[in-house]
């Protein structure tokens, strides 16, 4: 057996020539596989982070009944003694902070003009010690100690909309818990640009105190827990989950993943672009060898004869001819990982960035991960590839006549 | 046939025809042949090119199939085996000689003739044992380790000769081995196959049409537009283990 992966090893490397261009096409291959797949890696990663630190936190927990109806009344599906829940989520491992939030909704009036805004209530001194920030373009952030008029933030759209700057006032209508309407007056402290323009064309955002005097309710609409990684949320979510069980209210608790509906479909698209390349240079790499092993088979036709004629079993043709395939492609596989890797680490030392992405003003890193699982799943790929390339040739070189392949020149 | 003839058969060729398609007709290699060879022989099948001496070889070496008649190898009929029981009698019955060599480029002169050992399941030991037997009865042991691209015409054919030789077949064939080789290799080339015809009794088969070679063989079958032209004893002493009336009786 080791005398016959000693002649598959030593075929391959024959014609060094063509063995070096196979080589660089399966490693070419392998290398752009890392390369896209690191960035994109990068890129699930920065976003992750982003939609973590802008406020969605690791986990959310939510008044059960959030999920399974609609409200009738201003937060009747919200957390009733929420206080005693986030004390009891604060101890537990990984947790470094908490920040209730309601979410709501009504009219905004600058006295002339009318417009409907989207609320969201914060605490925020918790939200700034989860670090979760907003892209404020003017003005500053809410203060929780301000004693003085009920401060608001509002998106870029609807200060447009309703004419006003930082230091003006509006006018905040909303349905209380009671069904009934209430009114506050509030002065701008910051106009926020998310660079999503449906989402600044309604955004508000006021303090917690200010919304539940509002609404005349005391409940919340939900709990973010931030933790101090985000690899720890499963964990966390396995010892919360059924913590929060003996509550009063039925809670459930959210992951972050199940809540980012953006980062999702962001991944799938790209995940979708990803399985396209890799089909691309599945077949880049299946074709070329193909032409390659052909080749191959028909130089040493004469010599596949003799074999054949000294009474070589057909089974150990296509087993030679597949094996100097997989060695092939193990080759490519370590010098596509090699170069890969290596690109790698130089365009990350070298800081390249990219042009600002949708919405965004600042440029885009262009960082690529280091990912053992693409490392692993790109090999395999080509692995794969050269083990199916090499089948017909095989087939085709076990099939020969021996008195034909003996006299082929 | 008499008793004698048959117990000291090797081969025997019956009526065989060989046919092959060339645009719309068939063209014959072979027409009606029929030979028998003995153990022990150094037979030489000469004729002109075309006259269908390769064609007969491939028929006796079981890597072709006649169109009719049949051939016998130690008595067992080849037309009647499926692929793989024909494989193994290659593997374990013949041994092959080209006339270009064809040793595996990759592998050093001992690793060729390791091949056909390797394919049989030999053990490593028994392999290196009769490796090195093999290239010292070609005076090779020097040039083992050896490439082929490092080695002269007429070594590669020795290292040729050694692997047909190194399984112990019972029937050595070789297509002109020495229309490749000067004439001091195809000489020497001579000289060794008919030693080794001689000292362990191998029986070679071999098609030429040179006359260096002719004028050292036992017996020549002269093929011509695929018929036997003729079948002439030149040295009948020669046949190791038989005595004259055998070698006419298994000729005949």
């Amino acid at each position: 057996m080791s005398k016959f992966l000693l002649l598959a090893f030593r075929n391959v490397f024959r014609n060094r020539r063509r063995t070096l261009m196979t080589l660089v096409m399966v490693g070419g291959g392998v290398t752009g596989l890392l390369l896209v797949g690191g960035f994109f890696a990068y890129m699930y990663n920065g976003i992750r982070e982003g939609a973590i630190n802008n406020g969605l936190g690791h986990l959310q927990i939510f008044n059960a009944e959030h999920f399974t109806r609609d409200e009738v009344r201003v937060l009747d599906t919200g957390i009733e003694n929420w206080r005693q829940v986030a004390a009891t989520v604060k101890t537990g491992a990984h947790v470094r902070g908490i920040a209730p939030r309601i979410e709501f909704y009504g009219m905004i009036s600058n006295g002339v003009k009318t417009s409907v805004y989207m609320g969201s209530a914060v605490d925020p001194d918790a939200e700034k010690s989860l670090g979760f920030s907003t892209h404020i373009t003017a003005g500053n952030n809410l203060d929780s100690k301000s004693g003085g008029d009920v401060e608001a933030l509002i998106g870029a759209g609807l200060a447009k909309s309703m004419n006003v700057r930082v230091g003006d006032g509006l006018t905040v209508l909303a349905m209380t818990s009671d069904g009934a309407l209430n009114g506050i007056d509030v002065q701008i402290v910051g106009i926020v640009n998310s660079g999503i323009k449906e989402y600044d064309d309604r955004y508000l955002r006021i303090t917690l105190p200010s919304a539940q005097r509002l609404l005349q309710s005391d409940r919340i609409t939900n709990l973010v827990v931030g933790l101090n990684a985000t690899k720890n949320t499963d964990s966390v979510y396995d010892e919360l989950a059924p913590s929060l069980q003996g509550q009063t209210q039925k809670l459930v608790l959210k992951k972050w993943i199940d809540l980012a509906t953006s980062y999702k479909q962001i991944r799938s698209l790209f995940n979708t672009i990803y399985i396209f390349i890799g089909i691309i240079v599945f077949f880049m790499v299946l074709m070329s060898s193909v032409n390659t092993l052909l080749m191959t088979m028909f130089e040493r036709t004469r010599e596949i004869g003799t074999m054949l004629a000294m009474g070589t079993p057909r089974m150990w043709i296509i087993a030679l001819f597949m094996v100097e395939a997989l060695v092939l492609g193990v080759l490519g596989a370590i010098a596509g990982l090699a170069t890969g890797n290596l690109l790698a680490s130089l365009i990350d030392h070298a800081g390249v960035h990219l042009p600002p992405p949708p919405g965004s003003t600042d440029p885009m890193k262009f960082y690529v991960l280091h990912v053992p699982a693409l490392m692993i799943g790109s090999s395999l790929l080509v692995i794969v590839s050269l083990a199916l390339a090499s089948i017909l040739p095989a087939i085709r070189a076990s099939r020969l006549q021996i008195a034909e392949a003996l006299a082929h020149v | 046939m008499n008793d004698l003839a048959a117990m000291a058969e090797l081969v025997r060729v019956e009526a065989v025809t060989r046919q092959f398609p060339m645009d719309h007709n068939f063209v014959s290699a072979l027409d009606d042949v029929s030979l028998r060879v003995a153990p022990g022989e150094f037979l030489a099948i000469a004729g002109p090119s075309g006259s269908g001496k390769s064609t007969l070889l491939n028929l006796i070496g079981c890597i072709d199939k006649p169109t009719s008649g049949r051939i016998l190898i130690e008595g067992v009929d080849t037309s009647k085996l499926n692929p793989k029981r024909m494989t193994t009698l290659r593997r374990e019955k013949i041994g092959f000689v080209f006339q270009t060599f064809n040793l595996i480029p990759v592998f050093t002169a001992a690793e060729n003739v390791e091949f056909p050992l390797l394919v049989q399941g030999v053990s490593a030991g028994e392999r290196r044992k009769r490796v090195a037997a093999a290239l010292e009865s070609v005076g090779l042991s020097a040039r083992a380790n050896h490439r082929p691209d490092l080695l002269s015409g007429g070594e590669r054919q020795r290292v040729a000769v050694a692997r047909a030789i190194v399984h112990r077949p019972a029937l050595v064939l070789a297509d002109e081995p020495t229309a490749n080789l000067d004439t001091h290799n195809a000489t020497h080339l001579i000289d060794l196959m008919h030693d080794l015809n001689r000292r362990l009794g191998l029986t070679f088969l071999f098609s030429t049409h040179d006359a260096r070679l002719l004028e050292h063989t036992d017996r020549i079958v002269r093929l011509c537009d695929g018929q036997i032209q003729s079948d002439a004893l030149t040295a009948p002493t020669r046949l190791k283990g038989a005595s004259h009336e055998q070698v006419l009786a298994v000729s005949l």
